[in-house]
Formats: C-alpha cells, structure tokens, sequence
C-alpha cells in the first residue's frame, strides 16, 4: 500500500510531492496565462467575441510598421536605463556610504526603504501633486533662487519620462539597498584592512573590494531592476496616461490602450509577448557578460 | 407541553415560511465612481431594497479609467453584473452587441411604454438593427462655467460675442490670472469636451450626424477650422501656460478656490463645487460660450454619454428593468435624480415641480434651453466613438495644445482612425427601433 520511504521510487516521489502545490499554483497563475497571452498573440479577437480568428503571425509583423510602437519602445528603454542607473548605481553607492554609518543608521535606512511599501497609485498620486506647475517642487527651486529650473514637469515633452523614472525610482530603490546592504554584510572586513594598509582610500576601496564583492548581489539587483522597470504601469498609468501625447508612453500603457481600451486583445498581446521577449534577452545578455567577466 | 410542541412548530412553519416569502433576486449593478463614494444610484437603490422586499439591488463602483477594461473580460465570462453603465452611439457599444453579452431590450420598451419618455433622438443611439440595446437614462451637457466675483471685480460682463470674449480674455490675463480658462488637458479627456462642442459649433448637428452616420469625414473643412481655433486660443495663452501638465482634478481645486476664473465642463462637477466652495458656490455660474466666428449658431451640447444595459442571460433581468423604471420612469427616482444634478431624459414638468435643483444646475440647463432650438450636438465624442479614434483625439488634442500637429494632420489621424473602424466593422449602424 505505503512505499518504503528507503525505496528507490519514494527517493524520487517525495520531492516531487512537496514540489506539487507550489508547482501547480506556478502553472495555473504564471505558465498558463503567459501561454494564453501568446496564443492571443496569433489571433485577431476583440476580447468579447467568442471566436478567435488566428491570423498567424500578422500581428508580430504589424509591430514593424507601427510607429507608435517604435515610440513607446524608445521609451521604454531610456525610462529602464534611467531607473537602473539609478536603483543599481545609487543604490550600491547609498548601500556602501550606509554601510559605514553607524550613528541614526536605522533611521537613514527606514527612510530609504519605507516608500517601497507605499502602494504605487499613492506614490503615483504624491508625485503628480508634487510635479504641478504649481506644486511643492517648483515652489522649493523658487524659494531657494533656483527658479530657472522650475518646469511644468508632466507637460514638458522633453522631462516628463525622466521625472516620471525619478519617481518610480524613489519608491523601489529601498529594496536595492537593501540587497546591496545584506551583500555588503558578507564582505570580509579583512580584505578593507588589507586594502588600507596597502594605501587605498575610501574611492579605491569602494572601486577594489567593495565592487567586485558585490558583483554576484550586483547582478541580481540588476535584474530584478531591469525586469521591474520593463513592467511598470501604473505610476505612467495615474499620471500622465503615456502623454503629453505619447512622451512617456511605454510597451506597458502602450499594451494597455490597444489591447484593453482599444479591444485590440490580439494585437495587445503581442505587444505583452514582445516585451516578455524583450526582458528576456536583456536578462540573458546581461547575465553572459557577467559569466564571461566572472571567467 | 402539546401547546408548546405546537408553537414551537408554528414558529419553526413561520420561520421556514418567512425564509422563503423573503428569498430575494440580487441584482448586481456596475456604475462608474470612485469605490466608498456615494452616488445618487446607492441612495436610489436604497430606496428600491426598502420598497422591494423580493430584490437586493447591489451597487458597485469602478473608475471610469478602469472600467471598460474589468467590464469586458467580466461579461465575457458570464459573471459580470446584471446591470451596468456603457457607452452609447455609434462607437462603442458595436463590439458588446456583436458579441452577444448584452440582452435586447426592445420587449421591455414596448411592455413598459419607455417610448413616452425616452425620445426618439435617444433611441437612435441606443438602437440598431431594429434593437433597442440600452435604456439612455440622462442627458448631458457642458457650459463655460465662471466664477461672477472674478467678473464683477475686473469689470467684465457675460461675453455674447466672440469680441467680448477676446476681451475678457485679455482684462483677465492682465489682471494677473495666468490662467483665464482652466483646462486640466494632462488628463487629456477635459480637451474632448472642447473638441465635441467646437466641431459641433462649425460643423452644425447636421456636419456631425454626416459624419457619424453618412459619408462625412473628420477632415471637412469644418473640422480643420474648428481645431485650428482650438489651437490658436491654446497658443494665446487662453489655456495657461502649461495647459497639459496640469490634472482635471487639481485644476477643479484651483478653480473653486477662485484661482482660475473659467473652465469649460459639465454638471457632474457641481456637488463637488458645492463641498469645496461652500457659502462661495453663489459666486460661480454658467454661461454659453459665444459663437466663435460671425453667423456661427449656438448649439448647445446635449448627448446621453452613457446608457444602462442588462447582461445577455441575466436571472436578474426583470428586476433589473423594475429597478430602471423607479429610476427614471417614477416621479420619485426623476425628482432625486434631479436634486443630484442629473436630468433624466423625458418631460420633466412633473419631476421639477418637486426637485430641489442647486442654482448651478438651472443655471446650465437654462443656458443650454436658451439655444437648443438651434440644434444640440454631442457633449462627448470620446464615449460615442470607438476606443481607437478616442486615442487618437486624445494625443491629438494634446500635440495641438503643444504646437507640435497642424490641425490638418490632427483631423487627418481622426480621420484615418475612422475609416480603420468603420472597416473593421467598428461601427454601429444608424439605430431605430422596428415597430412591434
């Protein structure tokens, strides 16, 4: 009836068995959706009519010749680069200088991390306050003599994805440091003794020990950042809805109008199956360049 | 003890009987609002749960942005509400008809005599093939609203003509107010209102219909001209500075905070406008804005937006049609529906004598009867046109804002978008009802 738990078939059912309800909760919420997503992909359906029409790979070829497209690809690469540049490089180096602080560590810390929890329309909702041309930003570079700089910050074509990055990367970049924070914590001390007694300074430490120990942490941070940033929706979503025009439209508002609004679903997935491509190879690529680096 | 036993089984009869005398139909009704705000449709459905012991009718609120998207894939399951608000006219409804989700109405409209108080203009965008799909409950409508203390101070009068309004334009920018007319343009919406009454001020009812039901296109000259006078008074300033980094919202606080003095809009913000001016609320009004070129009429905007439809296959659907009749057919729904600022479609000689309407209310539907013999045009082209166009016009109005499109280009996209839907089979056909 029972096997015995020492039999060569119990050995191999009993992971698999504990493996089962995580397994099958990741196929029914994660596998089956992205694989329906891409069915949708090839076929011509409005999301209400119980037929769908497959037109093959008609709507992946639709994407070359769409120009909006191109636009919020654009985008969505410089919105990435800004964010990563942001949530890994200031983030690695808000982690090292944290590091070494002990007094109101805590409270430094907190602050840094506690817009992580807040929900994304509420930061969505404080930054677009923040961002009026009246709002508490262009008040401040007023006040302080710096009004040249004070900008109808969601109205300009030429600012508003920054501005935008630069919010989504105050709400997440607490959870980089505190990546970096518990990788900083693995680092042997010895090796910033050696490093100062061989002359080198707070930079070269950071340039000579610090980095290459983090490189591991550095990766995933770079990742999680890179795949993060690929999906983000609703900060765009809540404030701009992609505009002034299409200024700050990225792959996932873009993917929104067509498939959802437009009831384009098809084609909308096939914007969503390009983005999965799009995040896919960036992480592969990136994740050879560290292999190769590690070699 | 046997009196006992029979009591005990009299009550446990009486309690099995009562269970089943107050089994109760739940109708399920999708509005669009704010979820935990208050909507005159929760204060009506009150009144009807009171007054029906056999229905629950339960309201449930979706933002409007996110609306449409959870109602499709909702319905598309058959498990979305009995009950719900959509789009009407020739746009957006075509592909929930064609797709089987949404129940014909044309029974109830005969069982119910709807067609003593829903007219014929209502039915004609809620109909096709001979259909009638939705029950269009309320008409709309949008006028300058302006803040009279602003007026009085800098000495100006109501403009009639364009030439006045010029003027008052330019007392109000001199005056200091960067924004004379508040637009609220970063949610892109608030321009569509402006577009729907300017294309309809140059191109007339008949231009629009033509378009919407005939062979007219976006790119008449009609049009062009209407989207160039839209830019011309964005590129002087009319709008602020910025007109597209600034939200509805925010704008509507600036606004009833006496910081902007006009803003073209509609009813719907007047319970707000009562809660955040408070005492001041006397201090605001309405007025038409004037003809924009010489020999141009006034044509008031005047279109239902949205209609009430029932889900194809609902159990709920008789109840769902009582719960519509005491809404907008029975004195009582007409008055409270009034007293909130909503005009339900019909004769309302009835329903005013009792309502309470705010000023501002009777104010814009004043300024809207004033000119409505001239011919209304639709309040919100972005509800009765198909979700692609809609995009369009939305960026659209926003690179014109932003001097960055010609109106030509812009009303060429429109038009493009057009023909795209109307290929795909987008559009409804022109609507009324077979006779029964």
């Amino acid at each position: 009836m029972f096997l015995d738990p020492d039999s060569k078939w119990a050995q191999r059912l009993n992971p698999v068995l504990f493996l089962l309800p995580a397994l099958t909760i990741y196929i029914v919420f994660a596998i089956y959706p992205t694989y329906s997503v891409i069915e949708y992909s090839f076929t011509d359906w409005d999301g209400i009519s119980p037929e769908r029409e497959f037109i093959g790979w008609a709507n992946y070829q639709r994407l070359f010749s769409d120009k909006i497209f191109w636009e919020a690809f654009r985008n969505t690469f410089v919105w990435s680069g800004v964010i990563i540049v942001i949530n890994v490089g200031l983030g690695l180096v808000i982690a090292a200088m944290l590091a070494r602080v002990w007094k109101a560590r805590l409270l430094i810390q907190t602050c840094i991390v506690l817009p992580v929890v807040i929900s994304p329309m509420a930061v969505a909702t404080i930054w677009r306050w923040m961002y009026q041309p009246t709002g508490v930003i262009n008040q401040v570079l007023e006040s302080i003599g710096l009004g040249g700089f004070a900008t109808p910050w969601l109205g300009s074509p030429d600012v508003v994805l920054y501005a935008l990055a630069l919010a989504h990367s105050w709400s997440t970049i607490g959870l980089s440091v505190i990546i970096f924070l518990a990788g900083l914590q693995a680092v042997d001390e010895d090796l910033y003794e050696a490093a100062r007694v061989d002359g080198a300074n707070a930079l070269q430490q950071f340039r000579f020990v610090t980095m290459p120990a983090l490189r591991p942490v550095t990766a995933v941070v770079f990742i999680l950042t890179l795949t993060q940033s690929f999906k983000v929706f609703d900060i765009v979503w809540a404030t701009t809805q992609g505009g002034p025009i299409r200024f700050s439209e990225i792959l996932s508002t873009y993917m929104y109008k067509r498939g959802a609004l437009e009831n384009q679903y098809g084609y909308g997935s096939a914007i969503g199956v390009s983005l999965l491509v799009i995040v896919s190879i960036a992480t592969i690529v990136y994740m050879q360049i560290q292999n190769k680096e590690d070699r | 003890m046997r009196i006992n036993l029979v009591a005990a089984a009299a009550l446990s009869a009486s309690t099995v009987f009562s269970g089943a005398a107050i089994a109760q139909t739940e109708v399920v009704v999708w509005v669009a609002g704010e979820p935990g705000q208050t909507t005159i449709y929760d204060e009506l459905a009150e009144a009807f749960n009171a007054a029906n012991a056999d229905a629950t009718i339960t309201v449930v609120k979706n933002s409007s942005d996110l609306f449409n998207p959870a109602l499709i894939p909702a319905l598309s399951a058959g498990e979305g509400p009995d009950l719900f608000t959509f789009g009407t006219g020739p746009g957006q409804p075509a592909a929930l008809i064609a797709g089987g989700l949404v129940a014909d109405l044309t029974g109830a409209y005969y069982e119910h005599s709807w067609g003593d108080t829903i007219p014929e203009g209502i039915i004609v965008q809620t109909s096709s093939d001979g259909k009638l799909w939705a029950f269009g409950n309320e008409v709309e409508t949008t006028g300058m609203f302006y803040n009279k203390a602003i007026f009085a101070e800098n000495g100006i009068e109501v403009p009639t003509t364009w030439a006045e309004m010029e003027a008052a334009v330019a007392v109000l920018q001199a005056a200091g107010y960067d924004t004379p007319i508040g637009l609220g343009a970063a949610d892109k919406w608030p321009v569509s209102h402006w577009q729907s009454m300017m294309f309809g001020r140059y191109a007339g009812p008949d231009g629009i219909e033509e378009v919407l039901f005939g062979d007219g296109a976006w790119t008449d000259d009609a049009f062009v001209a209407a989207s160039a006078k839209l830019q011309e008074m964005g590129q002087a300033g009319w709008f602020g500075a910025t007109p597209v980094a600034i939200g509805y919202g925010e704008l509507m606080d600036r606004f009833w905070a006496g910081e902007v003095p006009m803003t073209f809009t509609g009813p719907w913000v007047i319970g707000g406008g009562i809660e955040a001016a408070g005492d001041r609320i006397s201090d605001y009004s309405v007025f038409a804005v004037p003809p924009f070129e010489d020999g141009q009429s006034i044509h008031p905007t005047n279109s239902i937006g949205s209609g009430w439809y029932i889900r194809e296959g609902s159990e709920a659907a008789d109840v769902a049609i009582r719960f519509l009749n005491s809404m907008f057919l029975e004195t009582e729904g007409r008055v409270a529906l009034l007293n909130a600022g909503t005009i339900p479609v019909g004769p309302l000689d009835a329903a005013l004598a009792d309502a309470n309407m705010s000023q501002l209310a009777v104010d814009i539907w004043k300024t809207s009867d004033d000119h409505a013999a001239n011919g209304t045009v639709p309040a919100f082209l972005d509800t009765i046109t198909p979700g692609s166009l809609t995009t369009v016009s939305y960026d659209g109005l926003q690179a014109l804002l932003l001097d960055v499109m010609t109106p030509e280009e812009f009303t060429a996209e429109m038009q493009s978008a057009w023909s795209a839907a109307k290929a795909a089979g987008e559009i409804m056909l022109p609507g009324g009802l077979a006779e029964q």
